[in-house]
């Protein structure tokens, strides 16, 4: 099983969309059951396991069998603005994408892959259409041409060069 | 199942039957427990509450073959599209026709977090909901926080204990007196009297201890600027506390502890860290009067990179402020104020003007 993020470091903002996608390889087609697919989080640490399930799809043998399993499914979901990820002394609040792979005969294939769910960054600051127009007609200092700034450049260099000797 | 047959039968059925029974089936079927203890509503009691039991029973079973084989995160799906479904519901009253007909979608196709659904989030799961601040406007600054009271019931106990112990002891006493009283002396129960006479005024001490802690201390009051908080955001506080003591140093700190639920063996078991603890004042000695309340104002900054309080079932992050005051002849006091602290960028506007 393959589950692969579309950004690198694994890290999405709250409220951002998240897309990944999945892939079941070197089973037959005959052989799945059902496969599900959930982004949750869980917590690890001292206390019991809390787990809450944000996105899950469950695919059975005729929904595999329409869509192949042979390439990448995409997941895009919406991710909540709570909880963020949490690393504390106590427990640990870990996001991920789970994928379990029911096989015949009753056997499953569990796989996952972590990510990160970290504060929102702050959004560009929107300037009032009124501020706007007021900063257009603030007169913005044009660049002098080189051969006039040149002088007062080389003016500059020699007051350097006799404080030097 | 028993018990409803039982009543079913000895009430219902026998009368209109007719049947001779055994001696020893008619002693069970004129029992107190298939007659209901004799009472006119007895057998109907004793009816519904074996029927209830059953009901629950069947439930608890049908729900739990219902989801034999299922997985933890398509349970953890189900309940969660339940509590959306309670929520669309209640969102359905209002909107009759969209709503309803997104959640009947979810259902069919099982998915949950579909993207293209628009959620704009109003609730931050997993971060408990601010206290009804709106309703509790402060003097000086915005917001009032609540107390929460520590201890209250322990004094109860406490007076229980005093009083059953103090109770046996004159009881005791009265017997040991009145044996010298008629020339038959108890000498072991003189002597056991000792150590019960200690236990005693330990209880009595331990309870007046209680009692002066809570009737002693005047009530405190804390109001801030800004109420839930954001990490990295600055806010204002309004601390004033009453009564008539004289403090050795009065605290006030800003605390955040996680606190985790694990079972052990049948036992619920708690453990408490102390993640972050900052302390925003400290003063001594600290002198409080009926006519003038001690009161302070001060600023603090809420630590940028800290997790926001967070709610589960087993595990919880929680924010407090806490003002503890060291006293004599009266006894330490420690208040907790209890905060809420949202996700950065995620703090809804709203205000009690």
């Amino acid at each position: 099983m393959n589950v692969s993020l579309c950004r690198d470091d694994a890290t999405y903002a709250a409220g951002g969309f998240l897309k990944a996608s999945w892939r079941v390889s070197r089973v037959k087609l005959e052989e799945l059951s059902s496969v599900e697919v959930s982004v949750l989080w869980y917590t690890e640490g001292k206390g019991d396991e809390d787990l809450s399930v944000h996105y899950f799809r469950r695919y059975d043998t005729a929904q595999l069998r329409h869509l192949g399993i042979e390439s990448h499914q995409p997941i895009e979901c919406r991710l909540p603005p709570s909880p963020l990820s949490y690393r504390g002394h106590l427990l640990k609040i870990q996001w991920g994408i789970r994928v379990r792979v029911f096989v015949e005969e009753g056997r499953e294939v569990v796989a996952e892959h972590p990510f990160y769910l970290i504060a929102r960054k702050p959004e560009p600051v929107v300037f009032a259409e009124t501020l706007m127009a007021e900063l257009a007609q603030v007169p913005i200092p044009a660049k002098q041409p080189l051969h006039r700034r040149l002088p007062a450049v080389i003016q500059r260099w020699r007051g350097r060069a006799g404080r030097v000797s | 199942m028993f018990v409803f047959t039982l009543v079913v039968v000895a009430q219902w059925m026998m009368p209109r039957i007719g049947l001779e029974l055994p001696d020893e089936a008619r002693l069970v079927l004129d029992s107190d427990l298939a007659r209901g203890g004799g009472h006119q509503w007895g057998r109907w009691i004793v009816a519904l509450l074996s029927l209830a039991s059953i009901v629950s029973g069947t439930i608890g079973l049908g729900y739990r073959l219902m989801h034999l084989g299922f997985s933890q995160e398509r349970i953890s799906a189900q309940k969660g599209l339940l509590s959306r479904l309670g929520a669309g519901s209640a969102i359905a009253r209002n909107k009759p026709s969209n709503a309803q007909g997104e959640t009947e979608n979810d259902v069919d196709s099982e998915l949950v977090g579909d993207p293209h659904t628009v959620d704009d989030y109003p609730q931050l799961p997993s971060v408990p909901r601010a206290p009804a601040l709106d309703e509790s406007p402060g003097e000086r600054l915005r917001y009032r926080l609540a107390s929460v009271s520590s201890g209250h019931s322990s004094v109860f106990g406490a007076a229980w204990l005093a009083l059953m112990w103090n109770s046996v002891c004159v009881v005791l006493l009265a017997v040991a007196i009145s044996g010298w009283w008629y020339n038959r002396p108890r000498p072991v129960l003189a002597m056991l009297l000792v150590p019960f006479s200690g236990v005693a005024v330990w209880s009595l001490k331990s309870f007046l201890r209680q009692v002066r802690g809570i009737a002693g201390v005047g009530s405190t009051v804390v109001e801030i600027s800004d109420h839930p908080l954001e990490p990295g955001g600055t806010y204002r506080l309004f601390v004033m506390q009453m009564g008539r003591m004289r403090l050795r140093s009065l605290r006030v700190e800003l605390v955040c502890e996680e606190e985790s639920f694990f079972r052990q063996g049948t036992d619920v078991r708690s453990d408490q860290h102390v993640a972050l603890s900052k302390e925003l004042l400290a003063e001594s000695p600290v002198r409080v009067d009926p006519q003038a309340h001690w009161e302070q104002q001060l600023e603090f900054e809420l630590p940028a990179n800290v997790m926001h309080s967070f709610s589960a079932t087993n595990n919880s992050v929680r924010w407090r402020l806490v003002v503890s005051g060291e006293a004599r002849p009266w006894p330490s006091f420690c208040r907790s104020f209890p905060l809420v602290v949202h996700p950065p960028l995620m703090v809804p506007p709203n205000s009690p003007r």
